[in-house]
């Protein structure tokens, strides 16, 4: 053992013990979105991207003494591939938090795996109700909307200002029928009545048969519990076959890109909820508007905000608990209230995890009333958290431990 | 009650008039070509975006859209016969079914990041909106129209194939192309011609939806797997076996819904797998294409 | 000096070579990928992808129909572990029966037809068992798909780590490797291929082919079962699309990538369309437009497939 020798095991030594605290200090905060960005909603979700990293940056960029790591994901709508990639994010990718997930199979399967690995998942996309109700866990938030409240809102404000007789056309699958429970219950409360409601298979190309049965029973509101594409042909059929000169259509979720894609003629005058429009007074949101017009040449849909607002929220989370542990981080966000450009305020009900704010009721505006680019909608009615979301008792959410 | 159902009736028509003009087109590629046409649904798609471009964003009016666009779906389609499904008449048929998958996939998507996913705007145009007043019923008059158009193509067709030259020939490859090669007509010409043709044929389809459907890159594959149960039952190769048929399913779509909601999109897959048990060859199709 | 007498070995008997680099290549693998979890999704879509070869490279049979086979061990397994709580190769062995015993309705309704008739028989089935599913709501979770599948332990090992996991299923795939080695070189594969070559001949010599191809068809949908039983438990979820008929598209374009008739080429395609589809499908917008062309490319001028293509090359 010469001299030589000595010298090298100190300074293997004098390494490891600088090392040490090196591999032992935390990683960086990562952040990841995963999002439907080539699939079916992909004109509406894909832009999500931007607004996760915007509110990064305007949150300064840097957390716990690091810079935080962005990552986005496309999972095409699809269940199966956001699954694989929640693992792959989660373990290969080490992320702290997932957000979005737009698709409600996929929110569902992503849930699951953010509660197998014990890290955050705040889903904004998905409108599932399970997700602070049967499949609530402590790991998993609900952001900006979901199922009821879609339902529930335009349904009481319906029954109150557009008659009490309806008609429901509904797609044929969880979440249509989710969506008619509620519905049918908000109109129920209001003393009103559905006249028939007819299941439609999903990607039908032809509502006609659907629309003259609606049209037979005269109701004073036809309600299409559909979206995207299924939404449009049923809408421009609608149109054709005269149906609107005889009710009001109020349909469960419209964003701008529909509109663009058949034109405001065809749902001008029909109504729908949402969480958010780019010229509600809260604060910031106009300023948000406008970086968004310049960005992307279009204004945001209320989806945007909603994941700037998760992403927002988690990160003063983070800060607040002064680590990146999930079950800290977690307990600073159940019962908080926050003010900021998507909700003012927002609410994180700790018994179920749901994100409320208030509903806005929205009427689509006839082409001749549309004077500024993207001002597709006029706020007619907003409705209270209280009413918009379901007591959080009773959503059968048993929020255990971690 | 009589008015409502005579107005649901109509409605079936309609909707067979649309996969009447895809069936026989994909009907005769079928029976001249042994090909499955799998990118079928994607060429009325393409004609239907023809449409837009014509009307929407070059501001022609729909009467050239309908003159110019199966036109010009046609000539895609030739294009598409002469540089790919040619290469694989010498290999097992199911390699060109194949093909037009890939090309089913590749075209839709191509569309999709081209013009984006929600679809664009395309409304009935202004001489033929309102209803027409048929005495028991009101009926749109855009409607009857597809319905007079399905009309016109099939009996100019039938007219083409039974009295012309050129038609008696695709009728004779139909049969029996090796025959006609060895007469010296030369079969790759008339192969593409009647690829082309089929390939029309979806891109009128497609122009004639336009203002009915959303208009959007998915459009054609709810279309396609039911237009090949037209064809199945009809008669792989059968033009009056895709128009009999063609009505069958379009009623069967539309009152289905009305008796048994549930079931009436299943039902028609039923029906091809009856059809195929007992009666492979359909209603109308000929023996010979069992093999 | 030594590789030339190793070259001619590997061309001469190929397939127990190939099965053993293969293998070798399946236990490297999930230090290979980029994570564990899309290592054993491309053994699970190796093994269907054998599976499916069985009937289509060696019988010449195109069938759309399969998914339906991979989703019913999908869900039978599923099934077994979330509403009975069954032990886990319980699970499993229902999954892989319920498969089973449908393919024999299925196989002996549908052959009669040839071609793409065929072909649309095993699609009007698949249509009707993903109307099944879909509409059987409470057991199936309907268009949510069926959630919270548990990985029950396999005596002291438990299978939440995603690497035993792979081990596990690996198991498993091997020995499906090794029997559709037997397989293939026994009297009964060498009639199907045989039949494949020339149907009449075939006939006129005296075999029963209707018997031959329902056999070949029940055997593919087992392994086919099976490996839809593995991807509920990687996933601990089974979506409804797994039943859908387009999902035997993809199968089809991972048998023809890999090389269809060779049996084992189809795992290659399984995990080079697999690993492409994560490369590409996470970054890019353009997922179907380049598997499109690709397959396309493929079905053109790359009929051999990778494993025929190596073998000429050798």
């Amino acid at each position: 053992m010469g001299r030589k020798h000595l010298i090298t095991i100190f300074v293997i030594i004098g390494l490891a013990i600088l090392w040490v605290p090196l591999v032992a200090a935390e990683e960086p905060v990562k952040v990841a979105i995963l999002t439907d960005m080539s699939g079916p909603y992909a004109g509406i979700c894909a832009s999500n991207v931007e607004a996760v990293k915007m509110a990064i940056e305007d949150f300064g960029g840097m957390l716990l003494g690091k810079k935080i790591e962005f990552f986005y994901r496309d999972h095409h709508c699809k269940p199966d591939i956001a699954n694989q990639r929640a693992k792959e994010l989660y373990e290969r990718e080490k992320v702290d938090i997932i957000i979005d997930v737009p698709n409600s199979a996929a929110g569902l399967a992503v849930s699951e795996q953010a509660r197998l690995h014990k890290r955050l998942f705040i889903s904004v996309g998905s409108g599932t109700t399970e997700h602070s109700g049967a499949k609530c866990h402590r790991y998993c938030f609900d952001w900006a909307y979901n199922d009821y409240m879609l339902a529930t809102s335009v349904g009481l404000w319906g029954a109150d200002n557009l008659g009490k007789r309806w008609y429901t056309i509904t797609a044929d699958y969880a979440w249509g029928h989710d969506l008619f429970k509620n519905f049918t219950a908000a109109l129920k409360k209001k003393g009103g009545i559905l006249l028939g409601n007819d299941n439609v298979a999903l990607g039908t190309a032809d509502f006609t048969p659907y629309l003259l049965k609606a049209k037979r029973a005269k109701p004073d509101v036809l309600v299409l519990l559909n979206a995207g594409k299924d939404a449009n042909n049923a809408t421009k059929q609608a149109v054709e076959f005269g149906l609107k000169k005889e009710m009001k259509i109020i349909h469960a979720l419209i964003f701008v890109p529909s509109i663009r894609a058949v034109g405001p003629e065809i749902f001008a005058d029909d109504y729908v909820a949402g969480a958010w429009y780019w010229k509600v007074d809260t604060p910031g949101a106009r300023e948000f508007a406008d970086r968004w017009l310049k960005k992307f040449g279009h204004r945001p849909n209320w989806m945007n905000p909603a994941n700037y607002s998760a992403t927002l929220q988690y990160l003063e989370a983070v800060k607040r608990a002064g680590t990146k542990d999930p079950e800290a981080v977690i307990k600073q966000l159940e019962g908080h209230t926050f003010r900021d450009l998507f909700a003012s305020p927002g609410y994180i009900r700790a018994e179920d995890h749901m994100q409320v704010g208030k509903a806005y009721i929205f009427r689509a505006k006839k082409a001749k009333e549309i004077k500024i680019k993207d001002d597709c909608f006029e706020i007619v009615g907003t409705i209270p958290p209280e009413q918009a979301y379901m007591d959080p008792n009773k959503t059968g959410c048993k929020m255990g431990g971690f | 009650m009589t008015q409502y159902l005579i107005t649901q009736l109509l409605n079936g028509l309609i909707v067979g008039s649309l996969y009447i003009l895809l069936s026989i087109g994909l009907t005769i590629i079928f029976g001249m070509l042994g090909i499955v046409n799998f990118a079928h649904g994607a060429l009325y798609m393409l004609g239907a975006y023809a449409a837009y471009t014509v009307v929407g964003v070059l501001s022609g009016n729909f009467l050239i859209a309908i003159l110019v666009v199966p036109l010009a779906i046609g000539l895609i389609g030739a294009f598409l016969e002469t540089t790919l499904l040619r290469r694989l008449y010498r290999v097992e048929p199911f390699y060109n079914l194949l093909l037009t998958f890939g090309l089913m996939l590749a075209i839709q998507d191509a569309v999709r990041i081209g013009y984006g996913p929600e679809g664009e705007p395309f409304n009935i145009p202004s001489a033929l909106l309102g209803a027409v007043n048929l005495g028991i019923t009101y009926y749109p008059k855009y409607r009857l129209f597809i319905f007079a158009i399905t009309v016109l193509c099939s009996i100019g067709l039938i007219v083409f194939l039974e009295k012309t030259k050129l038609g008696s020939i695709i009728r004779a490859g139909t049969e029996d192309s090796d025959m006609v090669d060895a007469l010296g007509i030369d079969i790759s010409k008339i192969f593409t011609l009647v690829f082309g043709i089929g390939a029309a044929l979806a891109g009128l389809a497609g122009v004639l939806a336009a203002p009915v459907q959303n208009v959007e890159p998915a459009m054609g594959m709810s279309f396609l797997v039911e237009t090949f149960v037209v064809v199945v039952i009809g008669g792989m190769g059968s033009i009056i076996g895709s128009i009999i048929a063609g009505l069958i399913i379009g009623e069967t779509l539309t009152i289905g819904v009305l008796i048994w909601p549930p079931m009436a999109t299943t039902l028609i897959y039923v029906f091809m797998a009856i059809v195929l048990l007992i009666r492979p060859r359909g209603l109308f199709g000929r023996a010979e294409f069992l093999d | 000096m030594i590789m030339q007498p190793l070259m001619d070995k590997i061309r001469e008997a190929p397939a127990r070579y190939i099965v053993s680099i293969l293998i070798i290549l399946f236990i490297l693998l999930p230090f290979l990928t980029p994570y564990t979890a899309l290592a054993s999704e491309m053994l699970i879509f190796a093994l269907f992808a054998m599976a499916y070869d069985i009937v289509l490279g060696y019988s010449g049979m195109l069938s759309f129909g399969h998914a339906a086979f991979f989703g019913l061990g999908a869900y039978g397994t599923g099934i077994m572990l979330v509403h009975l709580k069954a032990p886990l190769f319980i699970a499993i062995l229902v999954g892989v029966i319920l498969s089973f015993i449908a393919a024999w309705p299925i196989g002996y309704l549908s052959i009669r037809r040839r071609g793409i008739y065929f072909a649309m028989v095993t699609l009007a089935f698949a249509q009707m068992f993903y109307f099944i599913a879909f509409k059987w709501t409470a057991l199936t979770g309907g268009d949510d798909g069926l959630q919270r599948i548990p990985r029950p332990p396999v005596g002291p090992i438990r299978l939440e780590s995603e690497l035993t996991l792979y081990y596990f299923i690996l198991i498993f795939v091997v020995a499906s490797m090794l029997l559709g080695l037997r397989i293939v070189n026994s009297p009964f594969g060498k009639t199907l291929q045989a039949m494949r070559e020339n149907e009449n001949r075939a006939k006129s010599i005296g075999f029963n082919i209707g018997q031959f191809k329902l056999f070949a068809f029940v055997i593919s949908a087992f392994f086919s079962g099976l490996a839809g039983s593995f991807y509920a438990l990687l996933l601990n979820y089974v979506p409804l699309g797994s039943m859908h008929w387009a999902n035997s598209g993809e199968v089809v374009m991972m048998t023809i990538v890999g090389g269809m008739g060779t049996l084992f080429g189809p795992m290659l395609g399984a995990v080079a369309v697999i690993l492409l589809r994560d490369i590409i499908g996470a970054y890019t917008e353009s997922w179907n437009l380049i598997m499109g062309i690709l397959f396309m490319a493929a079905v053109l001028s790359f009929r051999r497939g990778i494993l025929g293509f190596l073998k000429e090359r050798l």
